[in-house]
């Protein structure tokens, strides 16, 4: 699983965190029921607080898609199996045309945001 | 001295040194216990009980002369064999150790059930009056342990070697922005183990419990512990470089950013190219942390040295192992 963080990007560092570990998850790159990284490893490599991470894994246990466990860790939650190929293959979609049209990622987002208001 | 040494020589040195000091002291304590035995044979059956069956009783008898000859030439020559393998092969400081511990334990667990065996022997006339050896084995298992352990602590680390050279143009990189901090993690293995280790400790249990042979019950903990050492690993590359641990915590290899030459992906088969599964090393010296056939990341390090870990997708790790060295090179 490949984690990467940007300190200069506008969005904190622990909702980075979440979105690449549940992109991890969606991509299958994380199975159900396996281990993830110790929080104090994982804080040591992305040079970060170990509450940012600890942070992290709390918001992905409130989303159901991880399980905390005293002593095991966190491990991918059962139920966090959802298929997630069709939304993925959406997305792909959707990159591919606002390529074409020269639109920003976060011009794309936005566009994005609004549609979930609705 | 050692500052005029070349990185080489120096590898080849300990590699040597670690070779012959095993041999040594394995061949050592080997002849140690033939002398102590010698020292008894006044005292000695003859013949003397040198196998043992399952319900405890001996069912093996052979002369004092053939029992040492076993001890002497069995023991020899897998302390030959042993140590032959690590002066030729044994690059990595983790292999030196693995093979410096392996060895010392061999020799002393000989020594110990060949001196034990035949110390419950003294004095007796008739050698089938010995009891159960089972007290014997498990000193035998036990004691063989801690020098083993101390075997591995005292093999010197691997010297560094540092690298200036840029990676190679065509190897595969991963797309870093500045600033951005990144880390690969995987675990290998697991399930596997898993599968394979269930059914050893019930055998174990079980044949323990049936025969009776309670020195059963250490055996099948230790080859529990030893099969989940060498067969889950934890796999990672970040600002340190790669690291690859066992489960357990150890052992464990590192290759620090800037003795990466290159990391590329590779296509290995455990069989073929380092003889079997896990915590292996191929006739090129190459450490292996191999546990299926296919895609495997293979890591080049200075001084000749390189690394193969079957872990999926190995483009990702590849890829970010030679962008942050390229980083760490440039200073940015």
């Amino acid at each position: 699983m490949l984690l990467r963080l940007d300190p200069s990007a506008d969005e904190p560092l622990f909702a980075q965190l979440v979105a690449q570990l549940r992109l991890a998850i969606a991509q299958g790159e994380l199975r159900d029921g396996e281990r993830l990284p110790a929080a104090r490893e994982l804080a040591e490599s992305l040079e970060v607080n170990i509450h940012t991470v600890l942070r992290a894994y709390q918001e992905l246990r409130d989303d159901g898609l991880i399980e905390l466990r005293r002593g095991r860790g966190a491990v991918v939650a059962i139920a966090a199996k959802r298929n997630y190929s069709p939304l993925l293959k959406a997305i792909d979609a959707v990159v591919r045309e606002a390529r074409a049209l020269g639109l920003s990622s976060q011009a794309t987002a936005a566009l994005l945001r609004e549609a979930f208001r609705t | 001295m050692n500052a005029t040494l070349s990185f080489e020589q120096r590898v080849r040195r300990r590699q040597h040194l670690t070779g012959a000091a095993t041999t040594v002291g394995g061949l050592l304590v080997l002849v140690i216990g033939a002398a102590v035995v010698w020292s008894w044979r006044g005292e000695l059956p003859d013949p003397v009980a040198t196998h043992w069956g399952a319900n405890g009783q001996p069912d093996g008898f052979s002369s004092l002369n053939s029992a040492l000859a076993v001890l002497l030439g069995v023991g020899g020559l897998s302390v030959l064999f042993l140590g032959g393998l690590t002066w030729a092969l044994g690059k990595a400081a983790a292999t030196l150790r693995a093979m410096a511990a392996i060895t010392v334990w061999l020799s002393v667990f000989m020594a110990i059930l060949v001196v034990g065996s035949l110390s419950i022997q003294r004095g007796l006339s008739d050698a089938r009056e010995v009891g159960s050896i089972n007290g014997v084995l498990l000193v035998a298992i036990l004691a063989s342990i801690v020098p083993a352990i101390l075997a591995a602590v005292a093999v010197p680390g691997d010297p560094r070697q540092p690298t200036t050279a840029p990676v190679p143009a065509d190897a595969p990189r991963v797309k870093l922005v500045e600033g951005e901090r990144a880390v690969w993690i995987s675990r290998v293995g697991g399930r596997v183990a898993l599968y394979l280790a269930v059914p050893i400790a019930l055998t174990g249990v079980a044949v323990a419990v049936w025969f009776r042979i309670w020195p059963a019950l250490v055996v099948d903990v230790v080859v529990i512990v030893a099969l989940l050492t060498f067969t889950t690993f934890v796999v990672r590359v970040d600002r340190a470089g790669l690291t690859v641990r066992s489960a357990v915590g150890w052992p464990r290899y590192r290759v620090p950013l800037d003795e990466v030459v290159r990391a590329s992906v590779t296509q290995v088969s455990p069989v073929k190219d380092f003889g079997g599964w896990g915590w292996r090393v191929d006739r090129d010296g190459r450490l292996g942390v191999v546990l299926r056939k296919g895609e495997a990341l293979l890591v080049e390090r200075t001084g000749g040295r390189a690394v193969v870990v079957t872990v999926d997708e190995p483009a990702k790790p590849a890829g970010l192992l030679n962008a942050l060295a390229d980083r760490a090179r440039t200073g940015g």
